[in-house]
């Protein structure tokens, strides 16, 4: 394989024949290499899944890459902006292929649906939690209630709840992953300036839990 | 409407109801000591995650280089998620 210096792969990328081929199947080679370490820590290589993603991602990386390539600013090295965009591609189709698998297996196995395991442990205080946790627990909540408006408080039960990737929930509230990020944080922000207001911290909320 | 559009309806008809559960409210609260009202969105932190990536395998302090980044991975988990990704193809392939 050819080393190239960053403008080595830009130009490359940008000539015609043979020259472009040539750089074309050294980044395949490239990306496909790097990507069973980006998905070490999701996917087993044994997995069926895993050849068919590889193989997928790496195609849609390099188009995206030829796509964008004006927008390399040569921040980094070449390859490590490559990888990135590949990063970003596998795990958002490894998230969507995941949650579609599991939202299916939920529909063949129950004819209702399901409440979510946690939820329902979480609907009566365990036998450890005080007086005062539960207080707290109520009064954090109801602040929650009244901050939070409706698209706040859908994103957080789509996101903490049903455990929908980010731009799979980003697409259903029609929105995308960028704004759906911003919408929780100023639900973030909106709800530490009321508890400052209530003369509390989330610290101190959180540590209310942690007494034993 | 088909069948999928009905199990949506009816899905968000049920989150409506559906109070917040208590680890949805802890895990909420813990990451309200990280936000500031600066704030960098994914869109940001993607755009400069190769270079704060790079930065870190050479050892430099990226955190301390580029904090609202570090601040927006501390909070996100899929933007979390990219970089350590990142980070292993970088530091694996360099192994290599």
């Amino acid at each position: 394989m050819t080393n190239r210096s960053n403008e080595s792969w830009l130009s490359d990328l940008r000539a015609d024949g043979v020259v472009r081929e040539e750089a074309l199947t050294d980044l395949r080679e490239i990306v496909a290499h790097g990507l069973p370490y980006a998905l070490s820590r999701w996917l087993s290589p044994d997995s069926a899944l895993f050849a068919p993603l590889v193989d997928e991602v790496t195609q849609e990386t390099l188009l995206r890459v030829l796509d964008q390539l004006d927008t390399f600013e040569g921040r980094s090295m070449f390859t490590t902006w490559v990888h990135k965009i590949a990063v970003r591609i596998a795990l958002t189709e490894l998230r969507r292929k995941r949650w579609q698998d599991s939202s299916l297996d939920e529909i063949v196995d129950n004819e209702e649906l399901p409440v979510p395991a946690r939820i329902i442990a979480d609907r009566q205080p365990g036998p450890a939690e005080t007086v005062e946790q539960a207080d707290m627990m109520a009064r954090v909540r109801r602040i929650l209630e009244q901050e939070l408006t409706p698209k706040q408080r859908e994103a957080l039960m789509l996101l903490s709840i049903q455990d929908v990737p980010l731009e799979e929930a980003a697409k259903r509230m029609k929105t995308n992953r960028n704004a759906l990020y911003k919408l929780l944080h100023d639900a973030r922000l909106r709800l530490k300036r009321r508890l400052t207001n209530e003369g509390l911290t989330a610290q101190e909320v959180l540590s209310a839990f942690e007494k034993k | 409407m088909n069948i999928k559009d009905l199990i949506q309806s009816i899905r968000h008809r049920f989150q409506r109801e559906q109070e917040l559960p208590d680890e949805v409210v802890k895990g909420f609260l813990r990451v309200l000591d990280k936000v500031r009202k600066e704030e960098t969105t994914c869109n940001e932190v993607f755009a400069q995650l190769d270079e704060y990536v790079e930065k870190e395998v050479h050892g430099k302090d990226a955190a301390h280089l580029m904090p609202l980044l570090r601040e927006h991975l501390d909070i996100c988990s899929h933007c979390c998620d990219e970089y350590e990704a990142l980070l292993d193809v970088l530091e694996e392939t360099a192994k290599e």
